[in-house]
């Protein structure tokens, strides 16, 4: 086993390939969960404004068809179409294709996320800020959004999380990411386990180490509940 | 100071208020009472446009704030404070930034002038050392007492009260009662919806008896209470004297 470890991870610097594959995992998922977060936020705002306001009628219904059709396919589909359909260039980066897949993938989960976390916010404490003479924006940004945040953040972070597991398939689309390293030395040295079981166990870590951060950062934001 | 002209006000197919016309006085206390779903709570919320309503108008200040833009309607806001049954304070901030949030973010103050007002307001009500408090580590009547404070450092034309201790234990109702009479004696003007008659007797300028979204009487408190005329209002008071 230790031999087979050895020609999985130490010979010819193969934990380099490793290493690279990860930076790349994180950069894709990273780079993806902020595109998603930007466009959730975007249809969020338009699908909680459309509640009192009736001019949003259509931009809400084309947020809930997306919505609908993001949730409906499978991520793996949506990623071959966007790579070889759309972005049938070339020169496009695979990378590139894979942050807009992802990142539209994710938009539509986060959307729902902060919808949700936006309307779980007692009705009074917007009540409040209006009658206090803030605008309708000033008051999402200072009053609604804080207290929303503390609702969405733990979804959120299982989204984030879900996400980095999700671009394992993003080798099929020619992104160097740790799990076709993993694959790819497995193809070298005629042996797979190692090299998955090492990719494996470096998700798992990143895994473990965003739901210790989640925690903490969750209960420094419950500050304010305490008694 | 507040003219209300034909104020309809509709849920859905529901007619909560019928063709209100009604003055609002500088320096009145107002006391508006009824039964539950009179529209009364209604009535006031439309004052500050908390509802839009769907008919007639509303003057406050010379200025129609019914056919206000959002921008004019949130200015007006600002001269019109507004304390909530459940207190409504902010959370996720101090009682200092609960205070101090609205007039520094409007711009009305520096972040130390708000602070600065914001202490002395709370030493009046004697709150001074829950500067530094959340919400969550006070009591219901201390809640309500900053609530009001909140509205008073935007420092209002008028203040409306939509059932300020009906949300409090009964032991804490007396503290919140007593500001509000502080208030009254400064000259504040107020409309205030309760269920507190005692409150009414002795503050009120003028109470109003709402039902089923009209206004049906009207008088200074000593007639209201000792000679209605209404029935309805009649079989009101038998219920709750």
């Amino acid at each position: 086993m230790i031999d087979k470890l050895y020609k999985a991870l130490i010979e010819k610097d193969r934990y380099l390939a490793y290493l690279e594959g990860f930076k790349m995992t994180l950069l894709l998922s990273f780079l993806s969960v902020l595109l998603g977060a930007a466009i959730g936020l975007i249809i969020a705002t338009i699908k909680y404004a459309a509640v009192r306001n009736k001019l949003l009628a259509v931009p809400n219904f084309i947020c809930n068809a997306y919505i609908a059709v993001i949730r409906g396919t499978p991520v793996y589909v949506q990623m071959l179409i966007i790579y070889f359909i759309i972005f049938n260039n070339r020169d496009t980066s695979p990378l590139l294709a894979g942050v807009v897949c992802f990142g539209i993938n994710s938009s539509a989960y986060v959307a729902e996320i902060i919808r949700a976390g936006i309307e779980a916010v007692d009705a009074g404490q917007g009540e409040a800020g209006r009658s206090l003479g803030l605008s309708w924006m000033q008051t999402m940004i200072y009053i609604v959004m804080p207290q929303a945040i503390k609702n969405i953040l733990p979804a959120l972070g299982n989204e984030f999380i879900v996400l980095i597991k999700e671009t394992a398939i993003a080798g099929n689309i020619a992104v160097l990411d740790v799990t076709k390293a993993a694959t790819n030395i497995g193809v070298a040295t005629y042996d797979y386990l190692p090299p998955l079981l090492i990719a494996a166990s470096i998700y798992f870590t990143v895994v473990m180490i965003l739901t210790k951060l989640l925690r903490s950062f969750e209960r420094r934001l419950a500050k304010s509940d305490r008694r | 100071m507040i003219d209300v002209k034909g104020l309809n006000k509709h849920f859905g197919n529901h007619q909560v208020l019928k063709d209100i016309n009604e003055h609002i006085y500088k320096g009145e206390k107002v006391v508006i009472v009824g039964p539950s779903g009179s529209g009364k709570s209604t009535f006031l919320r439309c004052l500050n446009l908390m509802e839009i309503p769907t008919g007639g108008e509303i003057v406050f200040e010379g200025v129609s704030i019914t056919l206000a833009k959002s921008k004019e309607a949130d200015r007006v806001r600002q001269k019109m404070g507004m304390v909530f049954q459940h207190f409504n304070l902010f959370p996720h901030l101090t009682i200092l930034g609960n205070i101090s949030l609205a007039p520094v973010k409007l711009k009305l103050m520096t972040k130390a002038e708000a602070e600065q007002k914001a202490m002395e307001l709370l030493k009046r009500v004697g709150l001074e050392d829950k500067a530094e408090a959340y919400p969550a580590q006070l009591s219901g009547g201390q809640k309500q007492r900053i609530a009001i404070v909140r509205s008073l450092a935007m420092s209002p034309d008028v203040m409306l009260f939509d059932e300020p201790t009906s949300a409090l234990d009964p032991e804490m109702v007396g503290e919140v009662l007593e500001l509000m009479r502080q208030l009254a004696n400064e000259g504040m003007t107020m409309v205030v919806v309760t269920h507190e008659m005692g409150f009414a007797r002795e503050v009120a300028s003028r109470v109003l008896f709402m039902d089923e979204g009209r206004i049906v009487e009207q008088n200074e408190p000593e007639t209201f209470f000792g000679q209605p005329k209404n029935k309805r209002l009649q079989d009101f008071l038998s219920k709750v004297l």
